[in-house]
Order: structure tokens, then sequence, then C-alpha cells
């Protein structure tokens, strides 16, 4: 897990050196653009081509100093995996606030929404995969089947634009709120107003996020069971007397959760991966809204920190799919 | 090469391809997007503001391959004719002059804001069968011209990324040893990288063009299909006929792809519908944060994005919602035939 993580702050620092535009041709440009008002203001307007305002060169010197560009790249590297391995993230450009504390501070609101669409969608897929692998072929799995495919059909973050456009209070319905984490008012509620508030500002998002992992966890529970079913241990079962329930719940099922235990690393990856779109949608002020706001800001401390940390969530999400994986079949250990 | 003309029996591939026309919902749907995709070709002739034919003082133009200025049938104004003028100009004068206009006679980036009276954007209208968007330009001609751009940009991505993903899979999967592992740990780096994320960093600094978007997304985009490939080429090599290839003196460039390759097509096939899917909702999802095609592309995200600003203009939501959901309900029925009809899971039950 290590060499990997070097791997890929290696190479994503690999590709923001590379690109042209990045950190520290975007901070020249800045500084540039000071100096040139400065001397205008200071000549005159004297020299006022855009090309003709030259850094001094120890000024450049020291710029490249600040940003450690006067070392070698991999020097460079180093020195930036240090920081990071200490939660030194660097400062924002907007905010003027440490990236690590910027995130902490939002961290819990993308998780909740996260946590959340993980738990129902696994809550429901889970029974109804079952309850369709059991019924296969029935009217109830094929009228199921066909709302399966069409959530599949539609990006969460359409979804979650439609949902606004009916009930958000546009030219249809007004039930749920625009948007956002909690009401603005929320701190003056009571206990019941605060959880009432809360809930009402859940809905739609969750719904959002569970739309497309709906689908996929679903056809992949019944297809899942539909296969242990078929096999020789089930059919020992039956013929051994065992009570369909016994054999389906006790003996199937178990085995056929296996793949499903890789989602849950997923778990930590779902808020990640759909939160700069829904987010978005929904106005949330979460992670996902911070770190697309950065890229449009150019806040490039806080677009990098946000990588290194969303890769080494996804990093540990990776590693906690394969303890559960080897929680749920006894076959797998580790060496 | 002496049996290259014995076809008596039948391949598992011809079989295969039997068995997914057999499968009446993804085959039509094959049918159907195929058709309107070869037919979105043709776009400019059905959806433009350009007139096809023009008779003008017994000259006959054809607008929609060639520039004509306004000065040219005597029209006011500057730059090109405007068409849609000049049919009701010839209706009024009665000559016998006429102009043939397409089907729907209003380009997607065009904008209509001296023709429709109030503030853009406009609510869905006979003329305008779904609005217009904020810069007045109708969202109908925008959602079809879109259709074509989406398809043409997910099928070239998944193209790029299977081969890269396919060639790199087949060299981990028929070297084995340590290539195998370095490349594993390679692959490792490059699945833990946010996809999307990264890509909306590099074009937010490079501001790509179609091409350009293309390379940042393949690049991305191949690892998902190292992993089967390279389980097809570990099971493959083993078998008989590489045996054979390798005791005939054919070298390993040529046992890969000639020999193995043909026998490991099944997860290629069976996940291209899905990549093709998740390649069409990237690209929304690009256009709807503002860093997909470059501005004046007709695309599907960048309507939502418009609609997200103002919830009460619902048509610039539900009509790219609509274009989405149908081609992508169409793509997985034809992915949901294809997986039945090339991966055959015959689930036996008991009782």
């Amino acid at each position: 897990m290590i060499p990997t993580f070097i791997g890929i702050t290696a190479l994503v620092f690999t590709i923001l050196q590379v690109v042209p535009g990045g950190p520290f041709e975007q901070e020249l440009l800045r500084f540039k653009m000071a100096s040139m008002a400065s001397s205008e203001g200071g000549a005159g307007g004297g020299g006022s081509g855009v090309g003709m305002v030259e850094i001094p060169e120890e000024a450049l010197q020291k710029l490249k100093e600040y940003y450690g560009l006067d070392k070698p790249a991999y020097m460079r590297y180093f020195i930036w995996l240090k920081k990071i391995v200490q939660l030194d993230l660097g400062k924002s450009y907007k905010y003027s606030e440490p990236v690590w504390d910027l995130i902490t501070e939002r961290v819990h609101i993308s998780a909740y929404f996260g946590i959340i669409s993980f738990l129902l969608s696994y809550l429901i897929c889970i029974p109804l995969g079952i309850f369709k692998a059991i019924k296969h072929g029935s009217k109830f799995d094929k009228v199921s089947s066909a709302i399966v495919f069409v959530g599949y059909s539609i990006p969460g973050f359409i979804f979650g634009a439609v949902l606004l456009v009916y009930l958000g209070g546009g030219s249809f319905w007004d039930v749920f709120p625009l948007g956002e984490f909690r009401s603005e008012d929320y701190e003056y509620f009571t206990f019941w107003g605060k959880i009432q508030d809360q809930l009402h500002h859940t809905v739609l998002p969750v719904m959002a996020y569970m739309v497309g992992a709906f689908a996929s966890t679903t056809v992949l529970m019944k297809n899942s069971l539909l296969e242990n079913l078929s096999q020789d241990y089930v059919r020992t079962a039956f013929a051994k007397g065992l009570s369909e329930k016994r054999v389906i719940f006790f003996h199937a099922v178990r085995n056929s959760l296996i793949p499903l235990a890789t989602g849950i690393g997923g778990l930590l990856g779902i808020w990640l991966a759909g939160s700069y779109l829904i987010e978005r949608v929904f106005n949330i002020d979460g992670i996902g809204m911070l770190s697309f706001n950065s890229i449009i800001n150019r806040d490039y401390p806080v677009t990098l920190g946000f990588l290194v940390v969303a890769t080494i969530i996804r990093l540990l999400g990776n590693l906690i799919s394969d303890i559960c994986y080897a929680a749920v079949d006894p076959r797998i250990r580790f060496k | 090469m002496i049996f290259k003309k014995r076809t008596n029996s039948e391949s598992i591939f011809h079989k295969r391809i039997r068995k997914f026309k057999g499968m009446k919902r993804g085959y039509y749907s094959f049918i159907i997007l195929v058709s309107l995709y070869l037919l979105s070709f043709l776009n400019p002739l059905f959806i433009n503001n350009k007139a096809l034919i023009v008779k003008y003082n017994n000259d006959y133009f054809f607008p929609v391959t060639k520039y004509h200025a306004s000065t040219t049938f005597n029209q006011k104004g500057y730059g090109e004719a405007d068409y849609r003028k000049l049919e009701e100009e010839f209706k009024k004068d009665g000559s016998n002059n006429w102009v043939l206009m397409p089907f729907y006679p209003y380009h997607p980036n065009e904008s209509l804001l001296a023709e429709i009276e109030g503030e853009p954007p406009h609510a869905p209208s006979s003329l305008h069968w779904l609005g217009t968007d904020n810069r007045a330009r109708d969202v109908f001609a925008r959602m079809i011209y879109g259709f074509n751009i989406s398809i043409s940009f997910a099928l070239i991505v998944t193209i790029v990324a299977y081969i890269i993903g396919v060639s790199i899979g087949a060299i981990l999967g028929f070297f084995g040893g340590r290539v195998d592992m370095f490349g594993q740990r390679f692959i490792e780096i490059f699945a833990s990288i946010p996809f999307l994320y990264m890509v909306i960093i590099i074009s937010s600094v490079l501001s790509p063009s179609f091409w350009l978007l293309v390379t940042i997304m393949s690049c991305f985009n191949w690892v998902g299909m190292t992993y089967y490939i390279r389980g097809e080429f570990y099971k493959e090599k083993s078998k008989d006929y590489v045996s054979a290839a390798i005791s005939m003196g054919a070298n390993n460039q040529r046992i890969m792809f000639k020999h193995i390759l043909p026998n490991a097509l099944t997860p290629i096939i069976t996940f291209a519908p899905f990549a093709l899917i998740g390649n069409i909702s990237t690209l929304v999802s690009l256009d709807f944060l503002g860093f997909g095609l470059a501005a004046p592309t007709a695309s599907w995200g960048e309507i939502v994005k418009q609609g997200i600003s103002d919830i009460r203009y619902w048509w610039l939501i539900l009509s790219p919602m609509g274009a989405s959901f149908t081609t992508l309900l169409l793509i997985s029925f034809i992915g949901e035939g294809v997986r039945e009809a090339f991966d055959p899971k015959v689930h036996s039950r008991l009782r």
C-alpha cells in the first residue's frame, strides 16, 4: 500500500509539474501582474506593453526558492511528500487557512450523505436482490428489473436536478428545500425541529446518491444468489432435507454476499465520486464543493490537498474491502 | 491457409450473434440506436438554419453546402443570408422563387434573440419544441446535435481506452512473472486516482478541444479492461493451440494478437456497452461542471448546468434528462442482450 501511495503521489506531482499553466506558472503570472501594476503606478503609465515587464532576476530567484523550484524535481517531490505525511497540505490562497482544516471542517457533511445513502441502498438492495432471485422470472422480477434499468440509465446528478424541478418549488410542487445541508436558522430550532429540518434536507440528495448504486447492487445481489442456488452444495442441502428457508438464507445468501463485500470499501468512495456533482446540484458545502470551487478559483493548495486526501481515502477503502472480504468468506486468508 | 474457405460449421461467435438477434429487446435497441446514430450524421439536412434548396430568378442554390451572402438574394443585411426570412419574403412577393427549408429550421448554435419576444430562456412552444436556453439557442436542436457528439465522443474514448487496456492486459497476462507484478502495481496507481477529479483538474488548466479531451479521458480510463484481459490471457496461454503456435515458430506478438486475442474477446464485447454508458455519463458530468467540450459545442450537460441555476426553467433540465435517459436506456438494453448472448450463465434451479 505504501509503494502504491508513493507511486500515486509521484504521478500526481509529475502531472502537475508538466501541465502548462500549473501552480508555479500561475503564481508567476500573478507576480507579473502585481509588479506590472506597481511599476505602472510608479512610472505614470510609462511602459504599458504586457511583454515589456520583466521580473527582476532576484525576485524570480526568491519566488523559485519560495516554491522550492531552485531544487531538482525529485528533491521537490520529497519535500512535498514529507509535508503531506505531516498533514501539512499548505494554506489556501482564497481562505488563507490551512487546507487540512478546510477539509476536516467539511468532511462530516459529505460523509453524512455518503453513509446514509450507502446504508439505505444496502438495506433495500440486498433484500430486493434476494427476493428477485427467489422469484426469478416472475412478474415482480420483470417489473422491478425494468425499474432497475431505468434507474441505471439516469446519471445521479441529473436525477437530483429533476427531483429539484418537481419537488423543490420551481414550477411544480414545493415539498423539499432547494438544497444545502441545513436551514440557515438551524441553530434556533427546537430539538425536534432540528431533526425535522435535517431530514427535510436529506431526502433529495440521498435519493440522487442512491439511484446509480441502487441498480448495480440489486443486480449484483440477484445474480450472485442465482449462481449460488445452482451450485452443488445447495442441492446437497436440499437433499438432506433442509427447509427452503434454511437453504436459501443460511447457506446460499451468505456465500452470495461475498461480491457485495467489495462494495463496502465503496462506502468511502461514494461520496468522493458523486460528491462534486451532487453537492453542486444541491448546493451542499461539503468537500466535493470545496474541491470543485478550488479548481474554479485556481486555489491549488486545496486542489492538491483534496487530491491527496481522496487518494488516501480510496486506498483505505480498498483495504477495508479486503478485510470485509475475508470476514465474509472464510476461505480467504491473508498471508 | 488451406482451411481458409472451410465454413461448414458455425463458429461460436456466429452462434452468439444469432442468440443476440433472438433477444428482441436488446436487438431492437441495437437497431434503433445504430440507425439513429447514423441518421444523426445527416443532422444538417434536417435541423439547420440554412435552406436545402433556394430557387431564385431561375437559378438553383444549395446553401447547406455553400455559403451565400445575403446580397445574392437581394436581401437586406450583412453576412450570410437569413433563409427563414427569405422564405417569408418570397411567399409575400408572389414571385415563383421559393425556399426549401430543413424540417426543423433552427441551428443549435444560432441565437434567436431577435426573433422571439421576451427574455431568454423561452419556454417550449410550437415553433421551438423544447424552448430555448439562456442564450436563446434552440434546445431541441442542441439536444439532437448533442446526441451525435455524445455518442461519437464516448465511442472514440471507449475504443482508445480499450486499445490501451487490452494491450497492457495482454502483456501482463502473457508474460506473467516479474512483468506482471510490476505492471499490477503500476495499474494499482492508476486505479486509485480519483478519475473524474483528475480529468477536471487537467481540463481546467488546458481547456481542451474534442481530441485533447478524448486523450485525457482515455489516459485515465483504460484500467478496468486490463484485469479481464489479463485473466483471459492467463487462462488461454496454457492451452494446446498456443503451444502449437509456439512450436510452429510464431513470435510473441503474433501469438498474442492473432491467436489468443480472438479467444479473449468475450470481456471486451460484453463490457463495451457499459463502458459506453460510463463515458457518456462522464461527458455529461464534465459539461455540467463546465470542464467538458469547448463552448459552442451542443452538449447535454451544459443545458443541465443552465437549468440548475434556476429550476423554474424546467425544460432546461427535463430535455437533457430525457435525451440522456433514452440514449443510456437503449445502450443498457443492448448491454443486457450482449451479456446474455456472450456470457451465458445458465441458472438451473432446484425444484
